[in-house]
């Protein structure tokens, strides 16, 4: 319980500073945020309107100010108001994430069990079986999710078009971004796999287990598998991290809502309300992820003691 | 309206996608590309069928239509996104139109009185017109939009500027306003054609102003029935509407019983969708695939010019060298060869300029149309009789020990692509200039601009229904400073320019102003602040089974009121 506790008040420390790197990141990066407010660099606001945009969002504040309202809002749970939107961020966020955890889940799904059936079926098999299989996970894991996107589309919604391109409403435009997104990091997760499970089955354990009389099979699933899930656990960071920023680049190229195409179209427009509450959440999310993953390695693997 | 922030990435992926066709020798000329016919004077003139409905259509049906971008609100006052210029006219009214001449016709307003001093404008306006949640069109909903439009809390980005010379207005009686004016300004009624300017329920307006973003109460044909941002949205026709411009000849309601709108960012994908049938029109078609539309018998293409300012290759800072030497101005502007800029940017579809209005402007005049036109000889006169007659060993000019060189910064975007700036940077090159180009993200390009660092900035246009965008960009009071944003990034300060686009403010007199702005814009040519490449265009294309469609003669933009489908059509 105590552990535990250590462990949530260095969350909200992790989260603190991730408010402040982000707060000191856009402050020193360029452009003026009142233009941002005030429609971008070609709208032409009057004097009065600079002057009372300046004020009313405290940019003629001293930073030390700034950063204290800034930390002080959002311990309070106010995120503000998008500069862009002109809606509270808690509600623009909202509205959009329902559809990424939609995807980032299915990805996910799809990218672990095709990393785990591909990691259980070539491990240790026929040296050519296995040649092919690692060598289309490389290709895979260093095919970014645009390009694997591009011949998604250019063969299942052009060439043959089963499944639509764009929009995400109904799990038919589901299909294709989820695939697109799941590949690379399939590719990725079962490169680790494969090689953690080759290890394990070299284990003096394993020949036990055969020496019992179990099929190679069963060997795999019951006894091997388990082994080799500790690596895939600790990964979830990388997991969520790839799922994060291919959510960009998917949510744009198949036309779907979502929090990653918002936060790219906040970066541009400067709309630091946006930035700052998708950062948040991202870090919060990390730090629940990373949490969870302690308490599942001590579940997974007994020698794992939380410290 | 300035830079349509049209997605960078999806430029990237066409790229990508395109570069293996890219084209290798230019065609002799975009001309037919360009709807409408251009004469030897260099005039264009549209069908008159291209802004009014030549024959009734057949009412029903959806239409199901993609764009690139989202305009991200309704609230049309808070915003300058270039989607507005044909998204509002779906669901809002505004108070005047204009003719395919570019005359101020009515709209909301019947007619319309300018006093003798040129400040107090007095509308009449229509007593039969209503928005959605049934309040009344009257001179308070006129007076209500009017406030609502400079309400420091609307944080409007261009409405308010384009009516800042208002002070307050009378209501006379219930459908007659009068609005006053601190000083003479003729632009006023052609900006309350434009669809940022649009008319919101004054209900709405008083009640719950933060709505209007995403439940926008108008009075327009349509009515916004649902609508998710970066998604789409859907709209379904008003029954009772029968108050569209006279100019268009539409009578009653809008003739679809639905409009449903995607945002589509991929360009590829607004490209497929139309080739399958899966949607029926695009409001952004890719340059790159309009000749494979055009050869379609069931697409149409359309190329329609933005009124105003062309876009811009290069905008000179006029303080800084080497251009605070108008004779290197001209000269790097006769340097440029547009045709194949254009051509390289727009596969054919741009229309190569080297004057400063768009051709379908009021008051445009074509006389001045080839004063800067692309002649390499002409271009190494002027740079030799300024003095730079001696070469480096690089074969850059030189005088007196220093060479004749600047830095061009640039932002990717539709009005300068990279290929652009490269193709600039070897013409001028060409004439003995070293040009270096630095392309940013467009916060920092902000910033620089705004210091006023920079020796000159690649890109940029302004769409606006009046000559009056040359006071926007070349007016010395439309210079920037710490305390005010301005659009004119030339710094230019010309007494002459000054005094004939002050005095076009200042005139209702047609014959008066064409003599105004046709010396204004034959100083431009003498001045040279910026070089124009290529007129400002939009592409839409769409299925042969949409008929009726016509041009907002405001914005020359789709005006979907007059829009049908063709339910036999394959």
């Amino acid at each position: 319980m105590k552990q535990l506790a250590a462990r949530l008040l260095a969350g909200v420390g992790v989260l603190w500073g991730a408010a402040t790197l982000t707060f000191v990141a856009i402050h020193f990066s360029a452009g003026d945020p009142v233009l941002a407010i005030l429609g971008g660099p070609d709208a032409i606001p009057t004097p009065q309107q600079l002057a009372q945009v300046r004020e009313e969002y405290g940019f003629d504040q001293p930073l030390w100010v700034q950063y204290g309202r800034y930390v002080g809002r959002i311990a309070h749970g106010d995120f503000g108001e998008s500069y862009r939107l002109r809606i509270p961020v808690t509600e623009a966020i909202g509205k959009q994430i329902g559809a990424t955890l939609q995807l980032a889940l299915s990805a996910a799904l799809l990218a672990i069990g095709l990393a785990l059936a591909s990691a259980v079926l070539t491990a240790k098999r026929n040296p050519w079986v296995r040649r092919v299989a690692s060598a289309s996970e490389l290709v895979l894991s260093s095919s970014p999710s645009f390009v694997l996107g591009i011949l998604l589309l250019l063969v299942f919604s052009f060439q043959w078009p089963v499944l639509p391109p764009a929009g995400s409403n109904g799990w038919q435009t589901l299909i294709l971004p989820t695939i697109a997104l799941a590949l690379p990091i399939a590719g990725m997760l079962s490169q680790v796999l494969r090689q953690e499970l080759e290890d394990i089955l070299e284990q003096p354990f394993i020949a036990m287990a055969r020496a019992r009389g179990l099929s190679q099979t069963a060997v795999r699933l019951r006894h091997a598998l388990r082994h080799a899930l500790v690596p895939l656990v600790t990964l979830s960071g990388f997991i969520f991290a790839s799922l994060l920023g291919g959510a960009v680049v998917t949510e744009m190229l198949f036309a779907r809502q979502g929090i990653g195409r918002m936060m790219l179209d906040a970066a541009v427009a400067k709309d630091a309300p946006v930035v700052l509450g998708i950062t948040l959440l991202a870090a919060l999310v990390y730090v629940g992820v990373n949490l969870l993953v302690d308490v599942l390695n001590g579940l997974i693997d007994p020698r794992v003691k939380p410290r | 309206m300035p830079i349509n922030h049209w997605s960078r990435f999806g430029l990237l992926l066409g790229l990508l996608l395109v570069s293996a066709c890219s084209p290798d020798a230019p065609p002799p000329s975009s001309v037919q590309r360009v709807d409408g016919h251009l004469d030897a004077q260099g005039l264009l003139s549209y069908d008159p069928g291209d802004y009014h409905e030549t024959r009734q259509g057949t009412p029903g049906g959806t239409l199901r239509m993609s764009a690139a971008l989202d305009t991200g609100t309704f609230d049309v006052h808070s915003s300058y996104h270039g989607n507005v210029q044909w998204l509002a006219r779906i669901v809002y009214d505004c108070l005047l139109y204009q003719d395919e001449n570019g005359k101020i016709s009515p709209w909301l307003a019947k007619s319309w009185d300018v006093s003798e001093d040129g400040k107090t404008y007095t509308f009449h306006l229509r007593d039969d017109v209503t928005f959605s949640d049934g309040a009344k069109f009257n001179a308070e909903a006129l007076r209500i939009n009017l406030e609502h439009m400079r309400d420091p809390a609307t944080k409007s980005p261009l409405a308010a500027a384009y009516i800042a010379p208002y002070i307050d207005g009378r209501i006379i009686d219930e459908y007659t306003f009068e609005a006053h004016l601190r000083e003479p300004y003729s632009p006023f009624l052609y900006v309350l054609a434009q669809s940022w300017l649009s008319m919101v329920s004054p209900k709405q307006i008083r009640e719950a102003p933060k709505s209007i973003a995403e439940h926008p109460i108008g009075s327009g044909p349509f009515v916004l029935q649902s609508y998710t941002r970066e998604q789409g949205a859907t709209f379904i026709k008003r029954a009772d509407y029968h108050w569209a411009p006279p100019v268009t000849r539409h009578i009653g309601p809008a003739y679809l019983d639905r409009i449903e709108l995607s945002i589509v960012p991929e360009a590829m994908t607004r490209y497929s969708t139309l080739q399958s049938k899966r949607s029926d029109f695009t409001l952004d078609a890719p340059a790159q695939n309009t000749a494979a539309m055009r050869a379609s018998q069931n697409l149409v293409v359309r190329n329609r010019i933005r009124m105003a300012s062309p876009y811009r290759s290069v905008t000179f800072n006029t303080l800084r060298f080497p251009f605070d030497d108008v004779r290197v101005r001209k000269a790097i502007a006769q340097a440029i060869d547009r045709d194949g800029l254009a051509w390289i940017a727009g596969f054919g579809e741009l229309l190569a300029k080297s004057d400063y209005l768009a051709v379908n402007t009021p008051f445009y005049d074509p006389a001045y149309r080839d004063v800067l036109k692309y002649d390499v000889d002409a271009a190494n006169r002027q740079l030799d009789e300024a003095g730079w007659t001696l070469r480096d060993a690089q074969g850059y000019r030189v005088k007196d020990g220093r060479r004749l060189s600047a830095q061009l910064l640039g932002f990717e975007s539709p009005s300068f692509p990279s290929n652009v700036a490269v193709a600039v940077q070897a013409d001028v090159k060409k004439v003995g200039m070293q040009l270096t180009i630095q392309m940013m993200p467009l916060a920092q390009l902000t910033d620089r601009r705004t210091a006023g660092n920079y020796d000159a900035i690649g890109g940029g246009y302004w769409h606006t229904n009046t000559p009056d965008g040359l006071y926007i960009l070349y007016h010395s009071d439309s210079r920037a400073s710490p305390t005010k944003s301005g659009n004119n990034l030339s710094n230019l300060s010309d007494p002459r320019l000054d005094q004939l686009l002050g005095a076009a403010r200042r005139s209702h007199d047609p014959v008066e102003l064409q003599a105004l702005y046709s010396a204004a814009q034959q100083r431009l040519t003498e001045v040279v602040p910026a070089v124009p490449d290529f007129e400002s265009q939009v592409l839409i294309a769409y299925r042969t089974a949409v008929k009726g469609l016509i041009f907002d003669a405001v914005h020359n933009t789709p005006f979907f009121t007059s829009v049908w489908l063709d339910q036999e059509a394959p």
